[in-house]
């Protein structure tokens, strides 16, 4: 869908520069504002739930830049804050409608089948709610492994989980697709 | 396995998601320019003058905050000491006033004993008791007026 960008040592150093700190942090959100768009709007699945947590990562990146000194990778620091955004919102949403996961994974099963930003394809649309209805480390592992193509080596950096637990998540998550789709039959 | 890889390969790595036209250039262009100024980070020696600048009631301001807090604590516990303990409950013997009223004679017989309904036939019969006097020295008397003489003859 959309690969993850790698910024140049300059834009980071630019970040640094309080001369440079504001334009080179617009670069920032043009190159990652599609790529931490995808990963939130798989989590969420509403368009208008993602732009909002999208402006927020970008507002706490923002507010803490100070803080990004450059020696983690700039996309990690970035993709960190946005899964803690859309956690800390399913979170909310859960505990301000009463629900537990599994009414939360119904209701986000549900807001795919009402979703208006789709493309038609009707096998992706039933893959979109085989994941949904994932536990929601296994659904992030999905989401970054399958659509993003991401290194496991690169998720274990985000997520701070080894190589070893990703690889099982990521097959218990293709297992319990399988289920879902056997359903189907 | 077979059925859910070939789900996979069939989708392909599309989610069938779509965003509305535009929406990326428009969002960084629009997050761009609502980002919050930052003067600390982007002009710091400024950030420093600003900082340097401050009046005086701005520097004492939080020590005056936080003595007004210590002050209003004493007040709530003295209120409070004396809302619990309402009457300064000092021994007789420390009591200035007390001590004097007690020391004077009249002031017994006249607001203590006669108020208190006793007669005088009654403070003999304690004194008695308490082996203070000796019956016998009373025991002519049928007038407690005379009682009374006799006292104040001692």
């Amino acid at each position: 869908m959309s690969e993850m960008p790698v910024p140049n040592d300059e834009l980071v150093e630019r970040l640094r520069h309080p001369a440079s700190v504001r334009e080179a942090f617009t670069e920032v959100i043009n190159l990652f504002s599609e790529p931490l768009y995808w990963q939130i709007r798989r989590m969420v699945q509403s368009h208008d739930d993602a732009n909002d947590l999208l402006q927020n990562t970008f507002l706490k990146a923002w507010a803490s830049i100070e803080n990004f000194r450059g020696e983690a990778k700039l996309s990690t620091w970035l993709y960190k804050i946005a899964i803690n955004e859309s956690i800390t919102f399913l979170a909310r949403e859960r505990k301000r409608a009463a629900l537990s996961l599994d009414d939360q994974e119904a209701a986000l099963i549900n807001t795919i089948e009402a979703d208006k930003d789709v493309d038609g394809d009707k096998i992706a649309l039933r893959l979109r709610q085989a994941v949904a209805a994932l536990p929601e480390k296994q659904r992030l592992v999905f989401n970054m492994k399958y659509y993003d193509d991401m290194k496991y080596e690169a998720i274990s950096e985000i997520l701070g989980t080894t190589v070893g637990a990703l690889k099982a998540s990521y097959h218990l998550a293709v297992k319990k697709i399988e289920q879902f789709f056997s359903g189907d039959d | 396995m077979k059925q859910s890889s070939d789900i996979l390969e069939k989708a392909r790595r599309n989610d069938g998601m779509t965003v509305p036209e535009g929406y990326f250039a428009d969002f960084s262009r629009q997050m761009a320019a609502s980002l919050p100024e930052r003067p600390e980070i982007e002009h710091p020696s400024a950030a420093f003058v600003g900082a340097a600048r401050r009046t005086l009631w701005q520097r004492v301001r939080p020590y005056a905050y936080m003595a007004a807090m210590f002050a209003g604590i004493w007040l709530m516990l003295q209120v409070f000491t004396l809302v619990t303990n309402p009457g300064d409950l000092r021994p007789i013997d420390s009591n200035p006033v007390m001590a004097e009223a007690l020391g004077n004679d009249s002031f017994i017989l006249n607001y203590i004993v006669d108020d208190a309904g006793m007669d005088q036939w009654d403070v003999i019969d304690e004194m008695v008791e308490d082996g203070t006097i000796d019956e016998a020295d009373f025991s002519g008397l049928a007038n407690p007026a005379d009682v009374s003489s006799s006292l104040d003859e001692e």
